[in-house]
Parts: structure tokens; C-alpha cells; sequence
């Protein structure tokens, strides 16, 4: 683990042996150094619950408000994820009703059914590689599907999230400094797509999220274009990536563990619950920024203004202090008040769509393949930040 | 057993109302609304399912 966290306690984040398996690290970070500091920038880092907890239901000292949107190819902040309470709290009474969970259910047959369609594309073949096959298109079928936008987009979204999220990905002689254009480059088709969908709409009015937004009010004012845009942009940010790394987590937990993946294709009913503690155990979405907006003390270490500091979800959900028997993967588990989603102000808008799709994900599955496992002879792959896996084979009899 | 729900710590998770939703439902935000703040009997271990999961211990439980 010293590679992780070093003799001095610095942590680094994008060690690809954290990204695979970030439990160990988790104790030793919890107990050696519960505000610990990154490698190279020296930022703090928070990992027990406690912490993590006060930190995200204080956002007037841990603000959401910070200058890195750059770095994502936008031209504002995303909304309502990069502003604070009170703005944020009047754009969240307007989101949240469109993606309660009764909203997110009705959109479980057409999830049910892509799902299905994705399987009968190889399922005869006895194997796949998971991310590419089916954890990649399945939540931005999704996403086209909620906001009213036709699936021959799929492609072009999927290009569009990989251009900001991964410029390096299928550029391999491009030189790191090129990738902030590349990310504003797809920043701009972005705004491109949703100015013209949004003008579609505004003439022809439909039954769907965007029409709605068009159409929205705040305190009888209707929301600018710009801020329409840029919830746009934290949908497809936020929406895509965060589904697809958990259904890669969920997926190689259930293929290196056989007992627990056949409890779940023996009873189904287990599934939701298995959804909740592997969000708990795997935490895809290992932690969120904050900066500091004024200094203060958390287990004994001071905060000053202007850091930023990392919120380690991965680690306050792993956290003996507030879990019974944290380090075991329990599916019936009777108290989990896991973090995953965030926690305070700006929980996850998305969460009860995420839960939706994994739950649907998982009974398909295992409905049409209950026996797999990682190939033999493979290892799967991690990507560090949030935890895809990259590259995970999995076979299965035919 | 009476339920005393703190609406301001609310935030919409919705572990209360999917694994007790006898005794919880949603609002139109997805915020917890609770049902009878007087708990039949029958529906006791479920308020106490809600209450325990509730991550932003917004939920209390008097007897």
C-alpha cells in the first residue's frame, strides 16, 4: 500500500492499484490520517464519515462554487451541481420533481428493454467486454431516452462525454496541453446541440424534459437559455460516466464472488438491496471537491480558506465507526446510510435514475446470464477518479 | 410509537419511503412525507427500517 499513501502520509488519488481496490487504502487513511494531504498539490483530504458527512451539509464553508469548470469544456458554472445554497436550493424545487423516484420508475420498460436488446447482441458469443458492450451504452440510452433526444445520437454523445472526460482516449500522439482545447471543443458541440434542440421544442412543443425546461419558471421568471444549457451539461456529465463505472464495480464484484452472485439469481428480491451496499462498498464515485471558504478545524487538522479538499466518499462509506461489520459485503444489510449519492444540499439529483437503471441492469442480466466470470488468464482494468472498469472480459456457457 | 420528521434536514435520498412505505411517501420533490404520524402497530419495524436509513437522520422516533 505504500505506494498509495506514502511514508509521509501523502495520498495519491490516481495510483491505478487504489482505482482496482481502494478498501485497504481506506483503513489505513481513516486510521494513519483522518485529513490527510495529496501527493504533489498538498490539498487536504477527508475520509472518516464524520467528517465527510459535516462537510457536504455545510456548504457555506465546504461551497460547491469553484473555479475549475474550465477544465471541463464549459463556459459557466454547471447548474445546479457547481452553485450553493440559496440559488442552488430554487434550481433543485425545480429539478427534483422531474427526477423523483415515481419519474425514474416509469422510464424502467425502456431501460428493461435496451438492456435486453444490448444482451441479444452477444450473449451467443459466451463473452464480452462489459464496459464497451454494455455498462457504456446503457445509461446514455437512458439519458437520450429521459430528455426526449432520438438514440441515433448515442454515438455522438458518447464521443461528445470521452472528448471531456477522457481527451486522451483514442489520441495517443496528442500532447496533454492539447486536451483543454479539445475539452472546450466539445464544450462548444454541446451548446451547439441543446441551442438546436431547444429551438426544435420552442416551436414544437413535446411531451418531454426539455420542452419542460423551455417552458420552466423561477419566481415567475422563465430560466435564460444559458441556464438551460447549463444544466444540459452537468446531465450529460454527471449522468452517463457515474452509471457505467458502477455497473463495471457491480459486475466484477459478482464475477470474482460467485456465493453472492448466485443468492442474487436464486432471489431476485435481494437485488435492490444488493444495489444499495455495493454503491456502499465500491463507491464508483470515490470522492467530490470542495473549496474551503473560510478555516476551520476538522479531527484536529485545520482547513485554510482557499484549499481545496477532496471529500473521500469511498472511505467515510467504508468506515467502522458508523457501519456494523463495514468491511463485509452484506445484501441484507439493515441500516446503510452510505454516502454514495452525496449527502446534504447536493445530493445526487440523479440518484433514484441511477438506482432505476442498476436495479433493471442487474435483473436483466442476471435474468439472461446468470453464470459468468473475468475471463481466464485477464485482469480487469481501472481507470483512477472515477472507477471504470475500463476493461473487464467476462464469459459465459453457451 | 409517534413519528417527528425534521423537514429541513430532508433531502430527498428516499430510503425511507422505498423500505417503509407504509408509513412514508414522497412528495412531489421526492422529499419524505410522512403518512400517520401515529404508527399501527403492524407498521412499527418498518418505521424503524426508515428511520435507521435515513442518511440525514431526519427521522426520529418517539414511544
Amino acid at each position: 500500500m505504500a505506494s498509495v499513501i506514502d511514508e509521509s502520509g501523502r495520498v495519491n488519488l490516481f495510483h491505478e492499484e487504489f482505482a482496482r481496490c481502494p478498501q485497504p487504502a481506506y483503513a489505513e487513511l481513516r486510521r494513519r490520517c483522518p485529513v490527510g494531504r495529496m501527493v504533489l498539490s498538498g490539498a487536504p483530504i477527508i475520509s472518516r464519515y464524520e467528517d465527510v458527512l459535516w462537510a457536504l451539509r455545510h456548504p457555506e464553508i465546504f461551497s460547491s462554487e469553484m473555479e475549475l469548470q474550465m477544465q471541463l469544456g464549459t463556459e459557466r458554472p454547471m447548474i445546479p451541481q457547481q452553485i450553493d445554497p440559496p440559488a442552488q436550493t430554487r434550481y433543485r424545487k425545480l429539478l427534483d420533481p422531474h427526477f423523483s423516484r415515481r419519474k425514474m420508475e416509469e422510464l424502467a420498460p425502456a431501460v428493461a428493454r435496451h438492456a435486453r436488446e444490448l444482451i441479444d447482441g452477444f450473449a451467443a458469443k459466451g463473452e464480452c467486454e462489459f464496459d464497451s458492450a454494455f455498462a457504456i451504452p446503457l445509461p446514455c440510452t437512458a439519458f437520450l431516452h429521459l430528455l426526449g433526444l432520438p438514440l441515433s445520437d448515442l454515438s455522438f454523445f458518447l464521443e461528445l462525454k470521452d472528448d471531456i472526460i477522457r481527451p486522451h482516449k483514442g489520441r495517443p500522439g496528442v500532447h496533454p496541453d492539447e486536451f483543454q482545447s479539445v475539452r472546450s471543443a466539445a464544450g462548444a458541440r454541446n451548446y451547439d446541440y441543446f441551442r438546436r434542440a431547444l429551438d426544435e421544442r420552442e416551436a414544437r412543443p413535446r411531451d418531454d424534459l426539455l420542452t419542460a425546461l423551455s417552458r420552466a419558471e423561477i419566481d415567475g421568471e422563465r430560466l435564460t437559455r444559458n441556464d438551460i444549457l447549463d444544466i444540459c451539461f452537468l446531465l450529460l456529465l454527471a449522468g452517463l460516466d457515474t452509471v457505467t463505472s458502477t455497473l463495471g464495480c457491480n459486475m466484477t464484484y459478482l464475477a470474482a464472488n460467485p456465493d453472492q452472485r448466485r443468492r442474487l439469481v436464486d432471489q431476485p428480491s435481494l437485488i435492490p438491496g444488493a444495489v444499495e451496499e455495493l454503491l456502499r462498498w465500491e463507491t464508483p464515485v470515490v470522492a467530490v471537491p470542495r473549496v474551503v471558504k473560510r478555516d476551520v478545524t476538522l479531527s484536529g487538522v485545520e482547513l485554510k480558506e482557499g484549499e481545496l479538499a477532496t471529500l473521500l466518499l469511498g472511505a467515510a462509506n467504508t468506515d467502522d465507526e458508523h457501519f456494523e461489520d463495514a468491511q463485509r459485503v452484506d445484501f441484507e444489510r439493515e441500516r446503510n446510510i452510505h454516502a454514495a449519492f452525496g449527502a446534504g444540499p447536493h445530493r445526487c439529483l440523479g440518484s433514484h435514475l441511477a438506482r432505476m437503471e442498476l436495479r433493471v441492469a442487474m435483473e436483466v442480466w442476471h435474468e439472461r446470464i446468470p453464470d459468468y466470470a473475468i475471463k481466464p488468464g485477464e485482469t480487469p482494468r481501472f481507470s483512477p477518479g472515477i472507477r471504470e472498469a475500463l476493461y473487464l472480459p467476462l464469459v459465459w456457457d453457451v | 410509537m409517534r413519528i417527528r420528521l425534521d423537514r429541513a434536514k430532508c433531502v430527498g435520498h428516499g430510503r425511507c419511503y422505498v423500505l417503509a412505505p407504509d408509513v412514508f411517501e414522497d412528495d412531489e420533490r421526492g422529499h419524505c412525507v410522512v403518512r400517520k404520524e401515529e404508527v399501527p402497530k403492524e407498521f412499527e419495524e418498518q418505521a424503524r427500517r426508515g428511520e435507521q436509513n435515513c442518511p440525514e437522520g431526519a427521522i426520529a422516533l418517539v414511544d
